[in-house]
């Protein structure tokens, strides 16, 4: 992973203000405009156009989402006191933000990737190595509960 | 694909393979949920995923809803309004309201005041 918790980018600015978020690179606050552009096109006919302040608003919304699923999902953590936010949280909290049709087929998708990660395991070193990896550099600032509820992880391996 | 060594490889081989090319940077996904508050500090290497898939479901259903509304002006063309209006009138999409009432609703030079000065 390119930005680990300890990303400069995101570490800076989390520990500063919310407030100054036009100083903040915009490729730091949305999802590429072509990658969305291709999604929005796959779902309208052939004849369909798209306007580009169209795309504009729909890369807003999808940072928006972001961030409001994944809010949702850090308040359970911390109402259960976990640190770590993980998928099945977010499936929580999208089901419990009205998004409940994304369920089904995200959890087809995850079943996939695990499998995947399974297959791969043994030459690429998954998804497993970064979680665990990430688990243990944001360590330091945490208490020792985050540490107990990480060592079942670090057992899968 | 800009995203790093650990799941490029996944990624190209299979989950991109059964939804086209076009998965999300999951690096990207990380950094904007790491906005999302000061308590958002560690993540699961799946959520991301989790996310790029989400996210396209999510963008699919905004445009579908968004289109309909293009269709119903008698237009071929998608615009931000058509994407307002779909909004409005989806209740899931209430916490969408206050960024595109900003956006449409008036002068684009009002949108720095909350610091939001994409357009």
């Amino acid at each position: 992973m390119a930005d680990g918790p300890a990303s400069p980018a995101g570490g800076s600015h989390e520990s500063g203000e919310q407030s100054p978020r036009s100083s903040v690179r915009e490729q730091d606050r949305y999802l590429p405009i072509a990658n969305i552009s291709r999604i929005m096109k796959k779902a309208l006919p052939a004849n369909g156009k798209i306007a580009k302040d169209a795309k504009e608003t729909v890369q807003e919304c999808v940072s928006e989402f972001i961030s409001f699923i994944t809010s949702e999902a850090s308040d359970k953590c911390q109402r259960e006191k976990r640190k770590t936010i993980n998928g099945d949280d977010l499936l929580w909290a999208m089901a419990t933000l009205g998004f409940e049709d994304y369920i089904d087929p995200l959890k087809v998708y995850l079943a996939r990737y695990r499998e995947m990660e399974g297959d791969t395991k043994g030459s690429v070193k998954g998804g497993d190595g970064s979680g665990r990896r990430e688990a243990v550099a944001g360590q330091p600032s945490q208490n020792s509960q985050a540490q107990h509820l990480m060592l079942p992880m670090q057992g899968t391996e | 694909m800009r995203q790093a060594g650990t799941y490029s490889g996944i990624l190209s081989g299979g989950i991109s393979g059964r939804t086209g090319p076009h998965s999300l940077p999951l690096a990207r996904i990380k950094k904007i949920m790491k906005k999302s508050g000061d308590d958002v500090k560690m993540i699961s290497g799946e959520a991301p995923i989790v996310f790029s898939k989400a996210c396209e479901l999510f963008i699919e259903e905004l445009t579908v809803r968004s289109w309909l509304v293009t269709l119903k002006g008698k237009r071929r063309t998608l615009h931000k309004e058509d994407v307002a209006a779909a909004i409005i009138s989806t209740d899931i999409f209430d916490f969408l309201v206050s960024l595109v009432s900003n956006n449409s609703n008036g002068c684009e030079a009002n949108l720095d005041n909350n610091g939001e000065e994409m357009v």
